[in-house]
């Protein structure tokens, strides 16, 4: 791979790393599709060998394209969000494919192929960022813009949006719909890192005296984060997005101690929110009704508690190696016992069939995504952009920890996505952008990019 | 999880938060790690085995249930698929309901069906490792067979003999405890309840029957034993050592006529005249059961002695079995004496079976079945095996619910029940329990209800005596006195088994 390099481009930078974890990532990925052609068809074979092999060659696509290109960026969140894109992509096989259909042009697609064709757009997505990202100049300087366009997106839907299953998350414009509140984590993440960067030091040091030695930062430092709380405290009342809401919120809280360094801020937060849901339980009943499922989904076990029971069911049916892929989630009359599965119990589903084996491997995938992004922040050049690495790393964390503990009812059930593995299009792409970021944010590059001492060299081509 | 950049680089201001940030996160990751292990170990047998999880109907709905089959590979219960191509169970015989019970899709299942509704829809994995092991066959279609201990002729015949008449009979193998027969009357349709076409007209007939077919009188049933529990103070008595094969008591025969006085309550007798001023023997007492001497027997073994062997019997808690029994009592508890009697009297009658004894059928069984057995009680069984499709077997290992009494006191007992059925005075009232060319061991019992309706009739008993290969007990509810009408039932079913035997 020492092609010769031209003048003005770049050299290219053989990532052996990437290409060792990308091949494990291939493997376990056809053997899990031989597993679920075994299960289905009784003899070895693949499940739709086009649909692997495309996405296979997507991510050698994605990784010959970062090699050409020769950043020095991280080298294993590509293979560590590849292996989840993949185990989303065997669900969406495994899954009864008119789950979700769409008429694309002459062709019908079901579960699989669309699943198929986000993944790849997301990939793409992410490696366009990943390469010509070089700056985030054009985040920090206009937070207050990003705020009220991610506070304006926000509004557009609740007043244009179109209601799903109870929360209206949608937005609906003639040909693209999609949902905006997952573009909002991004935008809300740059803002949070810009806006504890400029004030850190600030919220951490002058202090007002509350009770004792309780002290809180002076109110107008607060005004955000008040804002911030109503915000998400709205957002339950208003969307009844309660998923969206505890997500922003930890994100900000995680990144308003890593710019403070205040533990006695964030319990004072959480037990805010707390406070705050307990007070908007006892006003709104769709809130207490979240609360009551959450505490005995037994007590209405054909209606509101019935998703939830199904998905511990599932989850026990699954037990310590699971049923194996296919063999699961069995039909009653044709119908799966979890209606939502592709989007908001995808975990239960691979709970059943990989057991709480496979549940624990896609946690640590998680974990892995998480540690790279803290990792890339521990080692940024400044304030802003370590908090909006680690906000960006938190989010795809935190939201998989939201909705893997609401499948296993240890908090209240939300309807998020399970990061890179449920189906949905705007889930997909944004993460794909989160990832593009990530990576372009953790060039090693000799020249850390927004040093005002220093002008950015471009490129690494010549030297 | 290192969160340490390369060194030599300028300093990271975030760099030790961004540390503890990361251990938070892990420990919320592990706590989710708790909760898939909480639902997918902790609570796993009891969700997956659960009749409302998905994969059990999706089982009931997909897998043909294995067939249930009885000693002689005769089937029981069979699957045939309706026009949708979903199965449904067929019973051979209406005679069957009470053991196998029913599997429907509309009203769940009872009996064996449902004891072993995991192992004959081939959903139950024993075992973590023979379950991963079963990821990697072809998937069942067909559930688990369960062979059975049960005879389909003898279980015929039990119905048939008790006939309109409401009872149960039970008859094992004392020495293995397997379950030859176990017919509880009235019987119900299982077929139609399991029959999707007839499914809610059979079980409403089944549920709105005064005379509760549904319930398995032979192991659901708590009757008023009478003098078939003497056979239960003749163990206590004798294990105890209160008394012994020669004991006596000389105010009995007084007492025959004028009744016993225990406590300033009579103890009356008065249905053995003819044995007049004789002072009875144990053996005696039992052939001619007189209540006076038992309960003078049960007096002196006391509530303690009662109480202990009672206990080693099986009484106060369900049997263990394949099916849930009902717990035979002695007393209902809480009275101040030993064993929970409320006084003497209580005591006395007791020891002759009436008092507040109440029993199970299959109690009774397995206390003839203790004797039979030189004292060693038999654990009852009704499922000898599984098999699977491809015709591996998988036995159920037998075993004993203990020793009861010594070998000695059981031959006692057991040539005592001989002279029941077989004395000159017994034949008085049990000559319809004998059996051509064998000799039978036996007690009768007619358990008095109070009122003004007829008392149930019992028997218990075992034959050959000398060798015993079947005990059985009888019911008949309202049947009249034992000798009329338990015993000869029994004396049928003992003649026909034995008969079958080379």
């Amino acid at each position: 791979m020492t092609a010769a390099s031209l003048p003005g481009f770049p050299r290219p930078r053989i990532r052996r790393r990437e290409l060792g974890l990308l091949l494990v990532v291939a493997g376990a990925l056809a053997l899990g599709n031989l597993s679920l052609g075994l299960t289905r068809n009784g003899s070895l074979g693949l499940v739709d060998p086009a649909g692997l092999l495309l996405y296979l060659a997507a991510l050698a696509a994605v990784h010959l394209a970062l090699v050409t290109a020769g950043r020095r960026v991280d080298e294993v969140l590509l293979p560590a969000v590849g292996l989840l894109g993949g185990i989303g992509l065997l669900l969406a096989e495994r899954l009864p494919q008119d789950l979700v259909v769409q008429q694309v042009g002459p062709a019908v697609l079901g579960l699989a192929s669309l699943q198929l064709v986000w993944l790849v757009l997301a990939l793409v997505i992410a490696v366009v960022v990943a390469i010509t990202v070089r700056s985030d100049r054009w985040l920090r300087l206009y937070k207050y813009t990003w705020a009220a366009s991610g506070v304006g997106l926000l509004a557009l839907t609740f007043v244009l949006g179109t209601d799903v299953n109870g929360t209206r998350l949608t937005l609906d414009l003639g040909p693209v719909s999609g949902q905006p509140s997952e573009l909002l984590k991004v935008i809300l993440v740059v803002f949070f890192a810009a806006y504890l960067a400029e004030n850190r030091v600030l919220l951490a040091d002058a202090r007002v005296r509350v009770v004792g030695r309780l002290t809180v930062p002076p109110a107008p430092y607060l005004l955000p984060a008040g804002l911030m709380l109503a915000l998400a405290l709205g957002i339950v009342v208003i969307q009844r997005d309660l998923g969206a809401a505890m997500l922003f919120y930890a994100v900000f809280l995680c990144l308003f101690y890593l710019a403070t360094g205040s533990k006695v801020d964030v319990v004072l937060g959480i037990g805010l929110f707390l406070v705050g849901f307990v007070l908007l339980a006892l006003v709104f009943p769709h809130v207490r009704d979240r609360v009551a499922t959450w505490l005995d989904p037994w007590a209405d076990p054909l209606g509101t508690g019935y998703q939830t029971i199904q998905a511990l069911h599932a989850f026990a049916r699954g037990g310590l190696l699971g049923t194996g892929l296919g063999a699961g989630l069995p039909t009653v009359g044709g119908q799966l016992p979890i209606p939502a599965v592709h989007t908001d119990f995808p975990l239960a589903a691979l709970g059943e069939e990989l057991g709480m084996a496979g549940v624990l491997a896609v946690l640590g995938c998680y974990l892995v995504v998480v540690a790279r992004g803290l990792r890339i922040a521990a080692a940024a050049a400044d304030d802003v952009r370590a908090l909006l690495c680690a906000g960006l790393a938190l989010v795809i964390g935190v939201q998989a920890a939201i909705i893997a503990a609401g499948n296993l009812k240890l908090i209240p059930l939300t309807g998020i996505t399970l990061p890179f593995i449920s189906y949905g299009g705007s889930s997909l792409l944004v993460n794909g952008l989160i990832v593009g970021l990530l990576l372009a944010f953790s060039d090693r590059g000799p020249v850390p990019p927004g040093e005002p001492r220093r002008a950015r060299q471009r490129g690494g081509g010549g030297r | 999880m290192t969160v340490q950049g390369r060194g030599g680089r300028r300093e990271r201001p975030l760099g030790g938060r961004v540390a503890r940030l990361s251990l938070a996160l892990a420990l919320v990751y592990g706590g989710l790690t708790l909760g898939a292990g909480y639902w997918q170990v902790f609570r796993a047998d009891d969700l997956s085995r659960d009749p409302t999880d998905a994969g059990m109907i999706a089982a009931d709905r997909s897998v043909v249930r294995g067939r249930i089959l009885d000693r002689d590979g005769h089937v029981l219960a069979t699957s045939r698929r309706d026009a949708s191509g979903e199965p449904y169970r067929v019973y051979t015989d209406t005679s069957l309901s009470a053991p196998l019970g029913y599997a429907s899709r509309l009203y769940g299942s009872a009996g064996l069906e449902a004891a072993y509704a995991s192992e004959l829809l081939g959903t139950g994995g024993d075992d973590p490792a023979s379950r991963a092991l079963a990821k990697f066959r072809p998937r069942g279609q067909r559930g688990d067979d369960l062979r059975t201990s049960l005879s389909l002729s003898l279980q015929r015949l039990a119905v048939q003999l008790l006939g309109t008449d409401r009872g149960a009979v039970v008859a094992l193998d004392p020495r293995t405890g397997d379950v030859l027969a176990m017919a509880s009357t009235p019987t119900y349709d299982a077929s139609g309840i399991a029959n999707p076409a007839t499914s809610r007209a059979a079980f409403a007939a089944a549920t709105g029957d005064p005379d509760q077919p549904l319930l398995d009188r032979a192991i659901q049933g708590r009757y008023v034993p009478g003098s078939v529990f003497k056979i239960v103070t003749a163990i206590a008595g004798l294990s105890s050592g209160a008394i012994t094969p020669a004991t006596t008591f000389p105010q009995q025969p007084a007492a025959e006529s004028t009744g016993l006085l225990v406590s300033g309550y009579r103890v009356r007798d008065g249905h053995h005249p003819f044995t007049g001023s004789e002072v009875l023997d144990f053996a005696r007492a039992t052939e001619v059961s007189c209540n006076i001497w038992y309960a003078l027997a049960g007096l002196r073994t006391g509530g303690a002695g009662m109480e202990d062997a009672a206990r080693r019997l099986g009484f106060g808690a369900p049997i263990p079995f394949d099916l849930a029994t009902a717990s035979s009592q002695l007393t209902n508890g809480g009275g101040p004496l030993p064993g929970g009697f409320a006084d003497n009297v209580e005591l006395a009658n007791a020891a002759y079976g009436q008092g507040e004894v109440l029993v199970t059928p299959l109690q009774m069984a397995l206390v003839a079945a203790t004797i039979a057995n030189d004292g060693v009680e038999p654990r009852p069984r009704l499922v000898t095996a599984f098999v699977s499709p491809t015709g591996a077997v998988r036995d159920v290992s037998g075993g004993t619910l203990g020793r009861v009494l010594s070998q000695g006191d059981a031959a006692a007992i057991s040539a005592a029940m001989t002279q029941a059925v077989e004395g000159a005075d017994g034949q008085r009232f049990t000559s319809g329990a004998q059996v051509a060319g064998v000799t039978v061991a036996g007690k009768t019992g007619t358990a008095q209800l109070g009122g003004t309706g007829e008392p149930h009739s019992w028997f218990i008993g075992f034959a050959p005596a000398e060798a015993p290969t079947i005990a059985i007990a009888v019911v008949v509810e309202q049947g009249g006195h034992g000798g009329s009408r338990a015993a000869p039932l029994a004396g049928e079913m003992l003649r026909t088994f034995l008969a079958a035997k080379p």
